[in-house]
């Protein structure tokens, strides 16, 4: 039988009122997302973490000192927090994302050799580094909604309302995002077999041991 | 007779965002529209291997925030 999961405003709830055990299940809940969120903006396994903790320690300084707003969803929240924290930090340093060409950064890597076939893996691990150029190379308003729905998780409304344009607008982003990245998918030969058999379950996360 | 979709509706729908009658209506069309359902496959390859890409933070970094957050005193 599964087993009833408190939501997130019930978590916070407990969490402001004491119990330590509640954050450690918020942030297990959005750590992927917002992480993923992150790295996929500054591309540096480093710099991400540094955000990650600076976003989740953001989260408990308005949480505990009370200034948390109950209005809208902790998920898009949290996102936000940390796409602003990602973007400024390119600001700050007048850094451009596209220099970091590490695309095999082990942060992406969560298979190891010994899970699955050796080439299968490498495969694997071109097409998602791949895939990660192709996002880079989108228009920067497309990249921004991609990132904000699809790995942030907020709505488009709440994406309209971030970034100050209709929702249409965003949907049209969005739209524009999954053609031009089918298309350059489709023109490359590395995506050709997957896209002709896409797998038929997701593949497992293997939790890294730290090294 | 086959109803429109606007292209924004479909993005909805791949996003769970429509409301249930509409989603309903949207799948009703996709039986009977071969374009629509192209469309739509096209849209729901790419977004599949999107999901390929998720990643996690390593465990010192969540041990870490857990930390910071047991040691917080509010001021």
């Amino acid at each position: 039988m599964e087993t009833m999961q408190p939501s997130d405003s019930a978590l916070i709830s407990l969490y402001i009122a004491g119990k330590e055990e509640a954050f450690e299940l918020l942030l297990e809940r959005h750590k992927s997302r917002v992480f993923t969120t992150i790295m996929l903006i500054v591309r540096d396994e480093a710099v991400a973490e540094d955000l990650l903790q600076d976003t989740f320690i953001k989260a408990i300084h308005t949480m505990k000192g009370g200034r948390y707003n109950e209005e809208g969803k902790f998920s898009s929240w949290i996102c936000r927090i940390a796409h602003n924290l990602a973007i400024d930090f390119f600001r700050r340093e007048k850094r451009n994302p596209l220099l970091n060409l590490d695309t095999t950064s082990h942060a992406f890597n969560s298979l190891s050799l010994a899970e699955e076939g050796a080439e299968a893996t490498i495969t694997r691990e071109e097409t998602h580094a791949r895939l990660r150029e192709l996002i880079q190379d989108l228009p920067a308003a497309q990249k921004e909604v991609l990132i904000m729905r699809h790995y942030g998780e907020m709505s488009f409304q709440e994406i309209a309302d971030a970034t100050g344009v209709s929702i249409n607008t965003a949907l049209g982003r969005m739209r524009y995002a999954l053609i031009n990245l089918r298309k350059k998918m489709a023109a490359q030969p590395i995506f050709y077999d997957q896209n002709i058999y896409p797998r038929e379950t997701d593949p497992v996360p293997i939790q890294r041991i730290a090294g | 007779m086959i109803k429109t979709f606007t292209h924004e509706k479909l993005i909805r729908y791949l996003y769970n965002e429509l409301p249930a009658n509409e989603q309903q209506e949207i799948e009703q069309a996709l039986l009977h529209d071969p374009k629509l359902a192209s469309t739509c496959a096209d849209l729901l390859l790419a977004q599949r291997c999107l999901n390929d890409l998720r990643t996690t933070p390593r465990k010192e970094v969540t041990d870490s925030i857990l930390r910071y957050s047991r040691t917080f005193l509010v001021p």
